[in-house]
């Protein structure tokens, strides 16, 4: 029930940034709706690794040692997500130059001003 | 016209595929092999109690270096691409000196950055023990560069000293990779060092060491990202 | 007896965050949107987490290192914003009455 809560908002906030991606013609709007739409594929991925009535898996006072392998959550998705988000940042970055180096040269934010490469 | 046509066909297909997705998804009642090898290999075997620091520093310790090279990568390209012949049009057009912040904001920043940095060592420094690790260090390190570079405008970050020290960062944390091939199991194995008592502070073995080199390396590429946006002093900016 | 005096006053913190809400919405200009934007959600953050520290008495310190934190960071970061806002001259409402701001600079400026 949890999960399928957690994974409804993550395949839902796909669909919006995809939204945004394709109907607005302001590139920041644009950088946005990608970054939403990797930040709902993060929530997707972890959602998927939910057991029932799991916990963390961190062996502590909480969950000790012997019944860690029935109790905790699978770890594999969020050791994934963890790279996954630190990439997604860095291709906003890069995203984010580039849209400075085209904003130099038309004085524009408007992808529709960005025609040479359409056929 | 066509364009809108066009997404709202796609947002539906979509919504169809996603919506198949969700109704047929149901929970898993208990783990699945592979997880459920790695829950009971790395306490005993690594003694790591953090199961998924284990796991990206030990057993997917090889996808941990390929991502540090990505943001190697992505730290050159940056720079690259916003260092280029720019400065001269900004120079036309912002002929004023950037305003001084307040000093509300000023004793604010002076009173959070050290709390900032060491809250920044403690989730490095626990990445093997308790949910924390490199990454999420080093971003927090990054975080407190941005919060000194937006308080003060005129603060000049030394690149040289930065850019040198990652370097020498991922060199070590592929030296301790090797280390682990002569000296213990496999490549960026973690019982290079004694695995100590279970969740001490000096424990699971080549884990903190690695640790504290993913959190300097990620501190250091982020910060010298964050200074390639900055808008250069009026008339030229020289960076190496 | 002590859950029911927590629920309330998380509660109440819940209202707070959402007049927030509903001030960042009505208001005429940018600055009076910052202005119930910061002071509700702060105040309606500390409510929160006091609620909490009647569920679980245990982690009460913890609960005010948290609120002391959101206490310094929330007015220094709203100051920064409307202070931006200011200089790079986003109108201000229809019906201001002062603005403090200005006469302090032109009082500044005709000193020195």
């Amino acid at each position: 029930m949890i999960s399928s809560i957690v994974l409804t908002t993550g395949l839902l906030l796909i669909l919006i940034g995809f939204w945004g991606m394709l109907m607005h013609r302001n590139i920041l709007r644009i950088i946005i709706g990608f970054s939403l739409m990797s930040t709902g594929t993060h929530i997707v991925t972890v959602a998927i690794g939910y057991v029932k009535n799991g916990t963390a898996p961190i062996i502590d006072r909480v969950l000790n040692m012997s019944e860690a392998p029935s109790r905790a959550v699978d770890p594999i998705p969020s050791a994934l997500v963890v790279t996954a988000i630190v990439i997604g940042m860095a291709v906003t970055a890069i995203m984010l130059a580039y849209t400075i180096r085209l904003y130099d040269s038309k004085k524009t934010l408007s992808i529709d001003a960005f025609t040479e490469s359409k056929w | 016209m066509t364009r809108r046509v066009f997404a709202v066909v796609a947002i539906v297909l979509f919504g169809f595929v996603f919506a198949t997705l969700a109704t047929s998804y149901t929970e898993q009642h208990s783990l699945r092999r592979l997880a459920e090898s790695y829950v009971q290999l790395v306490p005993q075997k690594l003694g790591a109690p953090n199961v998924i620091t284990g796991i990206l520093l030990t057993y997917r310790a090889f996808d941990t270096l390929g991502e540090v090279a990505v943001l190697f990568m992505v730290g050159a390209g940056v720079v690259l691409v916003l260092n280029v012949d720019r400065w001269p049009h900004a120079a036309a057009h912002s002929s004023e000196e950037p305003r001084p912040s307040s000093e509300i904001v000023q004793s604010g920043a002076q009173f959070l950055s050290p709390l900032i940095a060491i809250f920044a060592a403690y989730i490095i420094m626990n990445g093997h023990l308790s949910a924390g690790g490199g990454f999420q260090g080093g971003a927090v390190i990054a975080s407190c560069v941005l919060l000194v570079l937006l308080v003060y405008p005129h603060y000049q970050l030394n690149i040289e000293f930065l850019t040198i020290t990652e370097s020498v960062a991922g060199v070590l944390f592929v030296l301790t990779g090797i280390a682990g091939v002569i000296v213990a199991g496999g490549f960026l194995d973690n019982r290079i060092l004694p695995l100590g008592q279970f969740g001490a502070f000096f424990s699971a073995g080549g884990i903190p060491v690695l640790s504290i080199l993913l959190g300097i390396k990620v501190g250091c590429e982020l910060s010298v990202i964050l200074d390639g946006f900055r808008p250069g002093p009026v008339g030229q900016k020289d960076k190496v | 007896m002590m859950e029911v005096i927590g629920s309330i006053v998380v509660l109440l913190g819940a209202g707070f965050h959402f007049s927030a809400g509903l001030g960042m919405l009505r208001m005429p200009d940018a600055y009076t949107r910052m202005q119930a934007g910061t002071k509700a959600s702060t105040l309606g953050n500390t409510l929160v987490l006091a609620g909490l520290a009647f569920y679980h008495p245990g982690w009460g310190l913890k609960l005010l290192i948290i609120v002391y934190f959101v206490l310094i960071t929330n007015p220094i970061s709203s100051h920064a914003l409307a202070r931006a806002a200011y200089s790079i001259r986003i109108p201000l409402a229809g019906n201001t009455g002062i603005d403090a701001l200005r006469d302090e600079q032109q009082n500044l400026r005709s000193k020195t």
